[in-house]
């Protein structure tokens, strides 16, 4: 049998190998494809290395006394993932969103933004990022006896000392809630 | 006169697509030639297909982030391409000059100098996604032709 004959019953048997996307809405997408970047707003400490890594300076980091804004533009992003794999709380994700035509008007609109608002420390009062409990809980994973929420409560120094107190058997430092 | 608009209003609109590369690294052309190239993303299905000449283009799709040296060259042959005509940024380049931006050699992006009607940023993008942004030009085209509200 001549070998086109094989091929051309495959080819009636299987129909077309085009994909009818853009007349249907359906379509294939690898599971692992880099679409669109999203991020954790509650992960993201705003540390600043997803910006210095990106290679195509899409990131954006705003910082104020009471809180910070990360802004990625979709638009100069080149989907290289550096964000994600230098990111130190895993707050960068890129999902399989490739969905990215759109009309010139909508240019500066095509961000990801998140704000993230800062509380006051519970003992000196500075306004700071409060640890996220996953990396809390990550942390403190050998200490049972540690309340997280209160930990998560205290700005990075008067963390230190609150766990200096501890090692050495003092009582905790009062907090401002307490003292009023 | 009454046959002749509805003649004009009914029938089937096949624009022709021309491919400007202005300094891309050539994944993006790559990705242009795939979608219409090969059977499984068929941009000829929307009636699109190459032409060589800018003279019988409708859509133009721009990839690369205009370089100063291939600039005047691009504005030559896009002006050469008559009106109505429908621009479309292919890459993350001419749209915002992505990983080449304010470098010494680039005088993008590109709607500085040419007015974009659409974008589709990747670097480069899928080609799923380049037959999306084909399909949203043909109906701006539409539009500009007066066919479509």
């Amino acid at each position: 049998m001549p070998g086109f004959l094989k091929v051309l019953f495959r080819n009636l048997l299987e129909g077309p190998s085009t994909d009818p996307f853009p007349l249907v809405p359906e379509t294939f997408t690898p599971d692992r494809l880099r679409g669109k970047v999203v991020i954790d707003e509650n992960l993201c400490m705003g540390c600043g290395i997803c910006s210095y890594y990106c290679v195509a300076g899409a990131i954006n980091i705003t910082r104020r006394e009471d809180s910070h804004t990360i802004t990625v533009w979709h638009n100069a992003c080149c989907r290289c993932a550096a964000c994600r794999q230098f990111c130190p709380v895993h707050a960068i994700s890129l999902i399989p969103d490739w969905h990215s035509a759109h009309p010139e008007e909508e240019k500066y609109n095509v961000i990801e933004q998140k704000t993230i608002k800062y509380e006051p420390c519970s003992v000196c009062g500075k306004m700071m990022r409060p640890v996220p409990e996953a990396i809390l809980k990550k942390l403190y994973v050998n200490n049972d006896d540690v309340d997280l929420a209160h930990v998560r409560s205290l700005c990075p120094s008067c963390r230190q000392l609150e766990d200096a107190r501890r090692s050495a058997g003092l009582p905790a430092a009062e907090t401002k809630k307490a003292v009023e | 006169m009454a046959l002749d608009d509805l003649l004009k209003k009914n029938s089937v609109r096949s624009p022709w697509l021309f491919r400007i590369n202005a300094g891309s690294c050539n994944g993006c052309d790559v990705e242009l030639a795939t979608t219409a190239l090969i059977p499984r993303y068929d941009v000829e299905r929307l009636g699109c297909r190459y032409c060589g000449s800018p003279r019988h283009a409708d859509i133009v799709l721009i990839t690369g982030p205009l370089t100063t040296r291939i600039r005047d060259q691009v504005l030559r042959v896009w002006n050469e391409i008559p009106e109505p005509k429908v621009t479309v940024a292919v890459g993350i380049c001419p749209i915002s000059g992505g990983v080449f931006r304010e470098g010494y050699s680039i005088d993008g992006p590109i709607d500085r100098y040419i007015p974009v009607d659409v974008n589709v940023p990747g670097c480069p993008p899928r080609p799923q996604a380049i037959l999306e942004a084909v399909a949203l030009g043909l109906k701006i085209w539409k539009k500009k032709l007066g066919l479509e509200e």
